[in-house]
């Protein structure tokens, strides 16, 4: 006997239990003939709804199982009945309170209104759930989709060179790590295809008081925030200047397979402390540009 | 237990009932036996669900009867009631397709 497919088994578990220790392994066995698969699925389902409403079988003494007496709202029968003759009265058998096994127009109703609430229950609970289930797409906590490298250098054509790209969305400076040390040293190269652990996601929140901090000047290679002249190295690291306690925070950056740079801004780390010159990732010494930032 | 007196309703399933009698008709077959006999000889496919549908009513009118069986697929056969209800059935509908040409044949069809 081969192992009944759990499609046959699901269907056949939409059938009344006495339906089914009567019919089941029959069924199965059609059902397995037959290759049957999802295209049996409405008929097998309108046949269990209709065992229900319809067919009540209860178990008798000697094990088998045979119909139960119909409900009595039922209309006469017509041609086919092997019952009695036509004049005896067809329905002497069912009295008020159905046999056991039996389910009343009263119990069925009564468990319909039952199925009925908990169905409209249910309805309520996934609205209110997923109507507070956060849907964040933009703003902060959102995945911003930035494009591939080669959008990027559209966008920016230094950023091979290690100039920041400014992604607005996200208020956000890309950086090209490897580049933008170079060019912090005033070297001059061109890394075009950066690694997704070369990037950088720098926010543009000045971790001060919360200002935009510019993209760097022409003539220096820092952010310099206006508010209150809290100065960045290109990496994001606080250098002396300024009243900020730490490096500019930054966002997780990964490309997927297409190319598709993707920011997470719901991760967010915040940048380093300030812990003196000597423990920046690099010191690009750079004097402070005066000019720069001012309108 | 007072069960056999019970009317049979065949409703929606007559039609499908029929075919599964004339099935039967000549010796017994099993379910999946029953689907592509009917199937074969009169061009219409009957889901499972309606096979079996009809085969409950049908025996608990006691039109047929299962026969026992090692095998899960389990054989039914017509009883003598069964065969009397196919005949019975089967006249009617002589009855109707006869008046059905009759009328078709008639002169002043068309005309209410």
């Amino acid at each position: 006997m081969t192992r009944p497919r759990r499609l046959h088994r699901l269907m056949l578990a939409c059938y009344p239990r006495a339906w089914r220790e009567r019919y089941g392994d029959e069924l199965l066995a059609v059902l397995a003939d037959r290759r049957s698969g999802w295209r049996d699925l409405p008929n097998l389902l309108a046949g269990a709804l209709d065992a229900r409403v319809h067919l009540r079988l209860r178990p008798v003494a000697d094990g088998m199982l045979l119909a139960g007496p119909s409900l009595p709202d039922f209309p006469p029968p017509a041609r086919m009945s092997a019952g009695p003759s036509a004049d005896e009265p067809r329905y002497g058998v069912v009295a008020s309170t159905p046999p056991v096994g039996e389910m009343s127009r009263r119990g069925f109703l009564r468990r319909m209104l039952g199925v009925g609430t908990a169905i409209l229950s249910l309805e309520f609970a996934f609205g209110t759930v997923n109507f507070l289930w956060p849907q964040i797409r933009e703003g902060l906590g959102a995945k911003f989709r930035v494009g591939t490298i080669a959008d990027v250098l559209l966008a920016e054509p230094r950023f091979a060179q290690g100039w920041p790209y400014a992604y607005n969305p996200a208020r956000t400076f890309l950086v090209n790590v490897p580049a933008a040390k170079e060019l912090a040293v005033g070297n001059d190269v061109s890394l075009p295809d950066p690694a997704a652990s070369d990037l950088l996601a720098l926010w543009r929140k000045c971790p001060h008081l919360g200002c935009l901090v510019p993209a760097p000047c022409e003539s220096i290679t820092r952010y310099q925030c206006r508010c209150h002249q809290s100065t960045y190295n290109i990496l994001g690291e606080k250098m002396f200047k300024g009243p900020a306690e730490r490096g500019l925070d930054r966002f997780t950056v990964l490309i997927e397979d297409n190319g598709m740079i993707v920011i997470d801004t719901s991760q967010l780390t915040q940048g380093a402390p300030n812990r003196g010159r000597e423990f920046l990732d690099f010191d690009d010494s750079h004097a402070w540009d005066a000019t720069c930032g001012v309108e | 237990m007072p069960t056999e007196d019970a009317p049979i309703e065949l409703g929606r399933f007559a039609e499908p009932a029929v075919l599964v009698l004339v099935s039967l008709s000549d010796g017994p077959r099993h379910g999946y036996a029953i689907m592509t006999d009917v199937e074969q000889f009169s061009g219409q496919a009957m889901g499972p669900g309606t096979l079996y549908a009809v085969l409950a009513r049908l025996e608990r009118a006691g039109l047929v009867e299962a026969m026992p069986s090692d095998d899960r697929r389990r054989p039914y056969r017509l009883t003598a009631a069964g065969n009397a209800a196919l005949a019975d059935r089967l006249a009617d509908m002589d009855r109707f397709v006869k008046t059905g040409r009759a009328r078709l044949r008639a002169p002043d069809r068309g005309q209410a």
